[in-house]
């Protein structure tokens, strides 16, 4: 079953008699239990298409089901089943961070919310802050109180709009562990945002990726890595570096640096070319140091998607 | 509308006022000042004439808080989450405009009554001036009058900020003042010139002034104009509230809530 369902969803913002497509009509759907990633510069329309989805903004037109109703006619189930985290909006930062946990647990109306916040604030690590204003903590510090207002209520669909910002490595590190463990715990639906290919690569089961407000492709991350075809191949020989060198330009491959006795060379693995040159460097008996194949990543696939390549 | 959204609300507001001394602070602070400075200019002009100006101008300042109060306060709690950047966790959660509202109307509401009865001890002790010789149910009326006008105005002035963002925030202070020259807080409808009378008799707040007035100096009070005025202020406050909504759901069009400026 799908838990989110968006279908050719658009939405327009004027700007100085402009007419921007901030989202242009894009369908996706995440299942019950998926976490879900959208990924893209900035400006590709990844927070608006949240934006929608939690109903701070109203779409143009397209249809969006949350829990398969839409949002608009179930406005109090679909929020009572839902939350959203994001770093980039604040608790009140008059309250402190128990206060505004016991606000927003009443809002949701969460039973037994003390001992709800105690155990969102012993997971994030914010019990020694609980009763320090938002506005003295740090902006980490700051990032896991909004993360523990997301989790309030146990949603049942997450919305996580790039919630990692500003979390140390180590941190981060915790809360991408509370966040699976809260999912798999929960079978809780999570739509994801962020900028670090890593942590969605981590994260997500599928991941969409959008540019222009576009959708330009959905699918898993080792899915999506196929679509370069090119490795990077670090090489480095005791000598004839100058030999190797000239028996890659007669192979055609790309050579993208080189310095001292180290070659690193772009080929792609189509018709298993990769394959046959690295062979034929070991035929020629090249005396061989170093050698690091290095696949694509999610930054590369991010790379060439927003340079529309 | 849920009971406990509304409570939620309000704890949130309590929470500020206890969190922020200056909200304190604003319950008493100008009000006290408008006190003593009217109530001495009273003592010295009642010198000089034998007009009952004390209870005139104390009364005025005293009724006219819950104009002040009831306004102000629903626009500035409803900025203050533009200002700790907190709009965007408010309205994605599960609080409706009608909750949203009903809260801080009533916080409002009892700040007003807190800064009345301060007002009202002070007022005995240093003007032996009892707000009580205005009959109770005309009290109780015309406080509910006023309220529900800053209730109006506040509506108002929140629908613009849902228009057109915190630049417009000033207006959270200054409207009330705008509509004060024409609510006959401290003089009689009649000493308003022609143009300013035809203003006047239309806001909901110059009969009731007019009727403290009448209480005070032992007249007749005018009832037929305070049930009119409710009238007008239920229709205004209807109208209020469905400007507000759209200026909410024009807010929802423009991005205003997602950026929250």
């Amino acid at each position: 079953m799908n838990y989110i369902d968006v279908s050719n969803l658009v939405k327009t913002f004027r700007e100085k008699g402009r007419i921007i497509k901030a989202v242009d009509n894009i369908s996706f759907s995440v299942r019950k239990g998926e976490i879900f990633g959208l990924l893209g510069p900035n400006g590709a329309g990844k927070s608006t298409t949240i934006n929608i989805l939690t109903g701070l903004l109203e779409k143009d037109s397209g249809t969006v089901r949350i829990l398969g109703c839409e949002p608009e006619k179930n406005w109090e189930f679909v929020k009572n089943s839902s939350n959203v985290a994001t770093a980039y909006s604040w608790l009140s930062d008059v309250l402190t961070v128990k206060q505004n946990l016991r606000v927003y647990a009443k809002l949701y109306g969460v039973k037994s919310h003390e001992q709800r916040i105690n155990e969102l604030l012993e997971l994030f690590e914010l019990k020694n802050v609980a009763d320090r204003r938002i506005i003295r903590l740090s902006s980490g510090e700051n990032t896991r109180a909004v993360l523990c207002k997301g989790l309030i209520n146990k949603p049942r669909v997450l919305f996580l709009d790039e919630c990692t910002v500003g979390l140390d490595p180590d941190i981060a590190d915790k809360t991408r562990d509370i966040i699976k463990d809260y999912q798999k715990k929960n079978d809780c639906t999570i739509l994801f945002t962020s900028h670090y290919m890593y942590e969605v690569e981590e994260l997500c089961d599928r991941i969409a990726f959008m540019s222009n407000g576009k959708i330009m492709s959905i699918d898993t991350s080792s899915n999506l890595k196929k679509l370069i075809k090119k490795h990077t191949v670090e090489i480095a020989v005791k000598k004839n570096i100058k030999l190797l060198k000239d028996f890659l330009k007669t192979e055609g491959v790309e050579i993208i640096f080189e310095k001292g006795s180290s070659i690193v060379f772009e080929v792609t693995t189509e018709g298993d070319k990769m394959y046959k040159v690295i062979s034929k460097i070991f035929h020629k008996g090249f005396m061989l140091s170093n050698l690091h194949v290095k696949g694509p990543t999610l930054d590369d696939i991010f790379i060439k998607i927003a340079r529309g390549k | 509308m849920k009971l406990y959204r509304i409570n939620a609300l309000l704890l949130k507001y309590y929470y500020i006022n206890i969190n922020r001394i200056d909200r304190i602070f604003d319950i008493f602070y100008w009000a006290t000042i408008d006190l003593f400075v009217w109530g001495f200019a009273s003592f010295y002009i009642e010198q000089l004439s034998d007009v009952n100006v004390l209870s005139i101008l104390l009364g005025g300042i005293i009724l006219w808080i819950f104009v002040w109060r009831s306004s102000q306060d629903i626009a500035v709690f409803v900025l203050e989450d533009f200002w700790s950047r907190n709009l965007y966790h408010m309205f994605s959660s599960p609080i409706k405009t009608s909750e949203h509202m009903a809260s801080v109307i009533l916080m409002g509401f009892f700040r007003s009554l807190a800064t009345f009865a301060f007002l009202i001890i002070v007022a005995f002790l240093f003007y032996s001036f009892n707000i009580f010789i205005i009959p109770v149910f005309l009290l109780g009326l015309s406080v509910f009058l006023l309220s529900m006008f800053g209730w109006i105005m506040g509506l108002l002035v929140t629908s613009f900020i849902m228009r057109f963002g915190q630049r417009i925030q000033v207006l959270a202070w200054s409207v009330v003042w705008v509509i004060q020259p024409f609510s006959c807080v401290f003089y009689p409808l009649s000493a308003l010139p022609a143009w300013a009378a035809k203003v006047a008799v239309l806001m909901p707040t110059t009969h009731v002034f007019e009727a403290m007035r009448a209480a005070f100096a032992g007249n007749p009070v005018n009832y037929t104009s305070l049930w009119h005025s409710l009238i007008i202020s239920v229709v205004l406050f209807i109208i209020m509230a469905v400007f507000l909504e759209s200026s909410i759901k024009k807010a929802r069009k423009t991005g205003l809530l997602a950026k929250g400026d």
